[in-house]
This record gives C-alpha cells, structure tokens and sequence, in this order.
C-alpha cells in the first residue's frame, strides 16, 4: 500500500466535495444548528427563570385575592412582583378574563394547624405566555408558605430527613448539564456520523456510477482506493468537530481538553467510518448500505451509552474537566476495535479484488 | 358532449391504471432489491436493537457520569448521593475533605453544602438540591399524616380569554398602566362558583401520585426537570414545588417518534428516483405513452401508502386517537415533495446525502421547535406537530387552528409537486450541470413562454409560502439575540428574503432569454411580480396567519396590511431595481440589484416602524 497513492484518491475526493460545494452545505448546517440551540436555550432558560429576561423582570402583575388575609396574602402585599387586589372572586376571573389581572387566588378559611390541607384555587389564562411567568413567581411565595405551614403541623411527623442547608444562590446553572452533558457531546460526535455516511457514498458511487473499472486500471490498487476515501472522510472528522469547539467556545462555552476532545473523537470516528465503509463493500448501493448501516449505528450508539465510561461520557468528562486516567484504557479499547475493523476492512477489499479483477 | 364524457372517463381509467402498473413495478423493485440479503441483516439489527434497548433501559444512559466531584462527611448521605451516577462521591473525614477541599466541587460537612463559584460548581449545587429535594419528598411521601408533610395543594383553573390572543401576540402586557385601585371589569361580571375547600381525591391517591412523580428518575427528566419538576400530576392538583410552565416533553418525544420513520421512508422514494437516473432506467419509462404525472403519483404511491400505515400502526401502539393522523398528512406530502425533488436535482450520492440532512435539520427544527411552547404561546400552532402534542394531551383543537398549522406545508407542498411534474423529462433529469444552474433550469421550466407576465405572476404569488416559511426560520431564529440586534437581523433578513424571491422570476427569464428585458418588458413584469406578491400575501395573510402578522416582529414581516398602494409601490420599485441591474450589467447585476433592493426595502420599513414607534 502506498501512501501516494492513498493520497491520490482522498485528494480526488476532497476536489470532488468542493467542486460540488457540498462542503459549503455541512457548514451552514453546523450554522444552523449552533444558532438553533441557542435560540432554544435563551427561549428555555426565558421561560423556567423569567427574571433573566430583564424586560419582564421589572413588571408588576396585577393579581386578584379572594378570601381572608393569611400568611400567604402578606408574603404576596410584601412581594415586588405582584401588586395584589382584595377582591370577590366572581369579580375578579372577569377581570382576568379581560385581561385586567394575571392570576385570581381563591383562598379557603382552612387553619394553618388544620387536619385538612389548605387547597388554593389558582385561576390564570390558558395558553399565555405570562401566565407561565406568573406561575414561576407565584411558586416561591407558594414553597415559602407551605414551608411555613409544615413548621405548624411539624408534631405529626414521625420522619425528619436529613438536614442539608445551602449558601443563598447566585443563580445560573441551569443549562450546564444541558451543555456538557448533551449537546457538546452531541455537535462533536456528529461530524463521525456524517463522515461515516459520506464513505458509503464514495465507495457505492464508485459501484453505482460504474467508475470503478477506469479508477482500477491505473496503478491504484482496489484496498488502495478504499483507504483512501476512509482517508478522505476521516480527516474531516477533526476539522469540523473543532469548527464545532470554536463556535461554541465563541458562544461563551468553556471547554478544557479541547485537543483531548479531538483525539477522542478522531479515533471513535474510525470505528464508524470503518463500520460503513464494511457495509458499502458488501452491498455496493447506496439504499441498501444507507439503510443497514442506519440502524446499525443506532444499535452501536445505544449500546455504547448503556455501558459507563464510553467514549461519550469521555467526551462530556474531558469538557468540564473531570476524566481521569480512564481515558487512556478507553481510547485502548477503541482503538483495539478500530484495528479490528479496519483488519476486516483490509482483507475484504483484498478478498473483493482478488475475486473480481484476478479470478 | 356524452362521447367527450365517455372519453375522458376512459382516459381517468387509463392514468388509475397506468398509476398501478408504476407502483406495482417500484413495490416489486424495491422488495428485489430489498431481499436479496438486505432482509436477513435487517432483521438481525432489528432483534439486536430490541435487545439493545432492553439493556439500556436497565442500565441507563451513561452519559453524563461523573462530571461533578463531591465530598461527603457523613455516611448517609453518601449512600443517598451515589444514586446519582453524575457525583464521583468521596466520603472521607471533615478534616480531610478541607484539606482537599480544592479537589471537589461541592462539600457536605455537617449538614451544610459548600460551593465554589466555578460554573461547574453552581451546576452541581442545582444537582445537588434536585437530588435533595427528592429524597426530601421520598422521606414525606411516607408520613403517615401525609397532609402534615404536604399542607399546601394548589388547584389550577385555566381560563380561556375573552380578548382574542391576538393581545398577547402583539406583545400587550396584561394591563399597560400602573393601576392604584382594583380593577373593575367592562362587561358583566359572571357568577363563578366558590371553590370546595377541600381535596375531591383520597390521601392516598395523592401519595400514589406523589411517589410516581418522585421516582421520575430517568435520564430524560434529568434534561426536563431543569424546566419542570413533574409531569404526572393528580388532575389539577399540585404541591407548590410540582407549579412550573407545562412544558409537554413526554409528547414531544412521542412526536420524534412519528416523524423519524416518516423521514427515513421518504429517503427510500428520494433514493429510488435517484436511481432512476443513475441507471438511466427512467428513459424507458419516459419514452413510455405514460404521462409524467401517473410516473410520479404510481412512483409515490407505495412509499405515501406505506408512510401512512407507518403513521395508522404508530397511532394503533400507543392507543393514541386517530385524528392524530390529520397533522401528520401535511407533513408527510411535504416530506415526499422535498424527496422527490432533491433525488431529480442532486447529481452524486453526496450531495444528495448533504441536501437531504440539511432538508430534515431544518425542516425537523421547524416543526419541533414550535411545538416545545404547546401550552405556553399561541406561536406554536406555526408547526402541525403542535396539534398533535394538544391531541395526545387530550386538548381539543379546532378547524381554524388545522388550517393555520397545516396550510403552509400544503401549499408548498403542491407547488414542489408542480415543479418536479414540470421538470420530470429526459433533458432534465439526465444532465450534469451545476446544482443553481439546475434549480434555475427547473423555474424556468414552469415560467410560460407565451405568457411570461401571467407565469411572474403566479411564480411570485406562490413563492409567498416559502417566503413565510424561510421568515418564520428567522424570527426563530433571531428570537435569541438581544432586542435592538435582533430587530435589525430580522428586517434586513425579511427585506432580503422577500426582494430575492421577488428578483428570482426575473433573473431566471433573463438567463433563459436575455433579449427578453426591454424596457416595456422590465415594467411589465416588475408590474406583474409586484401584483402576484401583493396578492398573495394578502390571501395568505388574511386566511392563515392574522394573529402573528400583529406582534412586533410581525410587524416587520408583514408590515403592508394598512393600505394597498404604499407595499405595491414598495413591491414594484423593488423588483425594478433588481431588473434595471440584471438589464444593465447582466446576471452580475443579480447580487448588487439585491443589495440595493433590500436596502430600499428596509429604509421603507424603517420609517413606518419609526413612525409607529414615535
């Protein structure tokens, strides 16, 4: 096998991605999807903690209050988001219903240190945006109340949990997880997925289009040619999984170990690309390989996630900064796989050539 | 008048049966090709992903193990956190954790939680309390006085506005002024009942409740409880700590459930016409006395009846109501047209593979996204999907809101179908140029020769649903940028959007004839593009899409809804500039036409905002 000409055919490759402007295609599509996620996490985090919207935060809603005054209506007079209305209740769901107050709270005359629980009546606007808010305002006033009310009835507990007291909040966090624990992994790994439907492209197309006799005629052997589009495929792996790095480290997004994260995701790349590479050689079209191959890959990913310290979770660990010295036996056994396949690749395509242009 | 009846009887006859042969042929096809040791492998994989989900499901997901590093003082509480895969627990004495203290994220010394100010410790605080708070909960779920543990129950009552949510669209705050007395409602006042006191359910049909609730423990909720602590709720009652915005995730992922397979058997038709030209087979049936339309209809056929099935079995397993397959038609036309057209346009398999994942990326995000906010905001109904979540909540929706979700993926659909009908010949399908080149060659193909007014026309009045639908994208999109930023985005974005769909028709009439543009021409059909824009954003407008047209970014978008003269003015003058510069300096004139166009377009908008600002 010579590497000039592995390089010969995954230059050929690469002239065929920018020729057809292909390439320019996965970028967008890295575009959109970084900006998709965004919009989804501003609009997400808007929702679950209105006050990081600054134009809602400043608001006072107006709220109705039926029934008698209560440890709940003095946390609401006292509270700065709402400006709360003594009112009757039929009075004031009409008034809701016009739009002239965001929520009515019906209040029954149950005890504090009653055997009942006190049940509220919260009224608010289907299917409106505000009211979404004002539910996450009203929570804390509600949680702080029945905190409240579980001191009263604290006698008819037979169970304390174990106490856990937290510093006050500085607020944020939310989306970490979400970041780390997802999406990172998610962008980084996708262009091994991309690139490994790319290799079935290049090797039926080959088949399919009938190129294969004149590419077979020079002096490129036929696992030649093979390596070298897994060649072609492969290296994009790196180059758009750090486009991925960049665009979220430009995001804001801290990630340490971000050459790690490369080599990682370089060396399970093999393991795909090699996988479909296998499954164009045995078919040789596109429907049938694109199609096997698809469900093998969602077989081979859940799998891989069900087992702890896959190269997934390597891939999270490795970006918040908590992977060990298990990284290493991971990328071994990764790479003990990827050698396995690409044995398997070899002697196919040899196998392939002898039968075909030999025998 | 009875022999043209009988005729045209025999000819619908003729065109059911040569639609039958075709699908009959791409069924035989497509299982020949299938079974040849496609089949065997399939079902292996299939058993094996049985299997393999059987194994996940035991197992979890371990995604996210150990990103957070915690030290624990006490031995209970130790046993309580390594439930959670995500803390590297170390349970060591409080001298020794201080000592180290810099190797964790988080301290648990004597009942009180340390933090540092790193992002990755606020985030394994938030972990932490969720945890806490659950075993909070499992330790009160069994309280045998369980309304000591849970003294507060809050029953929420929607009420449905009698103010159109056109107020809540237009960005109307629920009351503008500061108001120092209560509020006195307009209208009469409604008798609303006194709600009971008391709960109408048994204590232990809430802790049944409650310790469900609890034992949401999934890696899914891991994701959904950063936003809402539970979905299973006893009706409308609910402690204080399960009130959150009702955000349907279990619905929602009940959806991708519906619209993955419909995409992956759209890959097999967009495969099989791809192939059609590979194999240069398409010739044959081509030459044939078959007309294109039954070629198409007989190739869609299988795979619009499979899709269906797919949507009937899906409905069947999860026990779901049928009308669940209303939304879904829409989406699976629209999936075909796109299919259809990407395998007549794409010349390798790897544009065809990149053409066809961005198509689903964007189209899957347009019809996911929406549907998140189901129960929060009426934007939602812009994605068919959103009908479905309502439907397998059990909210009724009604015709007007199908209309408005669906009416956009059924126009454009049907205009892609006309378009691949138009271009579904030899010289088209067999030639090698050049992706735009070839997306030109088939408008030009449905532009009219001998009524090329009328044909700038129609092209433009039907371009406005994808106008819309781009538009759509990028209100969505620049949703997330600050306010005056994403104002500025949205205009130029909309002024562009709508001056190249404009331009479009033009352009290509020039390349197919560039002796086509003299002067009388150029106004002629700058006239005739900027009536059939006119017309048909205002039917489209008035029909569907009312209630985002009033909302501040509508505002940009659909600004021309006042009077008829300024937008068609606006519209013409558009069109013109991009015509004068294609006349002047050819097909490199496009680009800088668009430019300028779009400049024009936004300084118009400007000033109305501004005046409607001020």
């Amino acid at each position: 096998m010579k590497a000039k000409h592995l390089s010969i055919i995954a230059k050929k490759e690469f002239r065929g991605l920018l020729s057809e402007r292909t390439i320019l295609l996965a970028i967008l599509l890295q575009l959109f999807v970084a900006l998709f996620s965004s919009f989804l996490m501003v609009g997400l985090t808007s929702m679950y903690d209105p006050t990081s919207l600054s134009k809602y935060s400043r608001f006072k809603y107006n709220i109705g209050y039926a029934g008698d005054e209560s440890d709940l209506s003095r946390y609401l007079y006292a509270s700065p988001d709402f400006r709360v209305f003594q009112m009757d209740l039929s009075t004031g769901v009409t008034a809701l219903k016009e739009r002239k107050l965001a929520a009515v709270i019906w209040v029954p005359d149950t005890a504090p240190d009653a055997d009942d629980p006190i049940k509220i009546t919260l009224y608010t606007l289907q299917n409106d945006l505000q009211s979404a808010i004002v539910d996450v305002k009203l929570k804390d006033i509600f949680l702080r109340y029945e905190k409240d009310l579980r001191e009263v009835r604290v006698d008819r507990l037979n169970e304390q949990p174990l106490p856990l007291r937290f510093p006050p909040a500085s607020g944020g966090g939310d989306f970490y997880e979400f970041v780390y624990g997802l999406l990172i992994p998610l962008l980084v790994f996708m262009p091994a997925i991309i690139a490994s439907a790319l290799v079935i492209d290049l090797i039926t197309e080959e088949y399919q289009h009938d190129t294969l006799e004149t590419l077979v005629s020079t002096p490129v052997t036929f696992s030649e040619m093979v390596w070298g589009k897994v060649l072609a495929c492969e290296v994009l792996v790196p180059a758009q999984a750090a486009v991925w790095l960049v665009l979220l480290m430009i995001n804001g997004i801290a990630i340490e170990n971000a050459g790690l994260i490369l080599l990682h995701v370089t060396i399970s790349s093999f393991v795909l690309v090699l996988l479909g590479a296998l499954t164009a050689l045995h078919y040789r079209e596109r429907t049938a390989a694109q199609f096997i191959f698809s469900t093998a890959l969602v077989v081979v990913i859940l799998f891989a996630l069900s087992l702890p310290a896959n190269p997934m979770n390597l891939l999270t660990r490795l970006a918040v900064g908590t992977a060990g010295t298990e990284q290493w036996a991971v990328l071994a056994a990764v790479l003990a796989v990827a050698a396995l396949l690409g044995y398997a690749t070899q002697k196919y395509a040899e196998r392939i050539s002898r039968i075909s242009y030999t025998g | 008048m009875v022999m043209m009846q009988e005729r045209s009887r025999e000819d619908m006859m003729g065109t059911l049966a040569d639609i039958t042969t075709i699908a009959r042929w791409e069924v035989k096809k497509s299982f020949s090709m299938m079974s040849r040791d496609v089949l065997p492998l399939a079902i292996v994989l299939f058993v094996l992903l049985v299997a393999v989900t059987g194994f996940s499901a035991q197992s979890g997901l371990h995604l996210q193990d150990g990103m957070y590093r915690i030290g624990v003082d006490d031995p209970t509480m130790a046993q309580i956190l390594s439930g959670d895969a995500r803390f590297t627990v170390f349970q060591l004495a409080e001298r020794d954790l201080i000592a180290q203290r810099g190797d964790f994220d988080i301290l648990v010394i004597n009942g009180y939680a340390y933090t540092g100010a790193g992002s990755r410790s606020v985030a394994a605080r938030k972990t932490l309390e969720r945890d806490y708070a659950k075993y909070v909960n499992s330790v009160y779920n069994r309280e045998e006085d369980l309304f000591a543990a849970y003294p507060l129950w809050i029953d929420t009552q929607s009420v449905k506005s009698e103010l159109s949510f056109l107020a809540t669209q237009s960005g109307q705050y629920v009351s503008a002024a500061p108001v120092r007395a209560a509020p006195v409602p307009e209208g009469p006042v409604e008798q609303v009942e006194t709600p009971s006191p008391t709960l109408s359910v048994t204590k232990e049909e809430l802790r049944g409740q409650l310790v469900q609730s609890n034992a949401e423990n999934t890696q899914i909720s891991r994701y959904t409880e950063t936003l809402s602590s539970s979905t299973v709720t006893m009706g409308t009652f609910k402690t204080p700590s399960q009130l959150s915005p009702p955000l349907p995730f279990d619905s929602i992922i009940l959806v991708f459930v519906f619209i993955f397979p419909l995409y992956f058997t759209s890959q097999f038709f967009m495969m099989s016409i791809m192939n059609e030209r590979i194999e240069r087979k398409g010739e044959i049936l081509l030459s044939a006395p078959v007309k294109t339309v039954s070629i198409i209809i007989g190739k869609m056929l299988p795979y619009l009846l499979g899709m269906l099935a797919i949507c009937a079995a899906l409905t069947l397993w999860i026990q779901a109501s049928p009308l669940i397959i209303l939304p879904l038609v829409p989406v699976i036309f629209f999936f075909l047209a796109n299919a259809l057209l990407i395998g007549m346009l794409s010349r390798s398999f790897k544009e065809l593979s990149f053409i066809s994942i961005f198509f689903s990326t964007v189209a899957t995000s347009y019809l996911f996204f929406p549907s998140i906010f189901a129960n929060v905001h009426v934007i939602s109904l812009i994605s068919p999907l959103t009908l479905i979540v309502l439907t397998l909540q059990g909210t009724p929706w009604t015709v007007t809101d199908y209309l408005y979700s669906t009416s956009l993926f059924w126009l454009t659909s049907a205009v892609l179908f006309y378009i691949a009908a138009k271009n579904f010949k030899e010289e088209r399908l067999f030639s090698e140029k050049g992706l735009v080149t070839r997306m030109r060659e088939f408008l030009s193909e449905i532009l009219s020769r001998k009524h090329p007014f009328l044909s700038l026309f129609l092209l433009t009045g039907f371009s406005i649903p994808f106008v819309f639908m781009v538009q759509m994208m990028c209100l969505v999109l620049f949703f997330n940028l600050p306010m005056p930023a994403s104002l500025v985005f949205l205009l130029l974005f909309a002024a562009l959007i709508e001056e190249t769909a404009k331009g479009i028709g033009i352009y290509t009439l020039y390349n197919r004839d560039p002796g086509f543009l003299t002067w009388k021409n150029l106004i002629l059909a700058s006239g005739a593009t900027a009536i059939g824009f006119l017309v048909g954003e205002k039917l489209l407008l008035f029909v569907t899409l009312a209630q985002i047209s009033d909302s501040v970014f509508g505002s940009i978008l659909f600004l021309s809804l006042g009077s008829l003269w300024l937008p068609l003015l606006l519209h013409f003058a558009g069109v013109l500039i991009v015509a004068c510069f294609i006349k002047k300096w050819g097909a490199k004139g496009f680009v800088p036409g668009l430019a300028l166009a779009m400049v024009v377009h936004c300084l118009y908008n400007l000033y109305f905002i501004l005046g409607w600002l001020l």
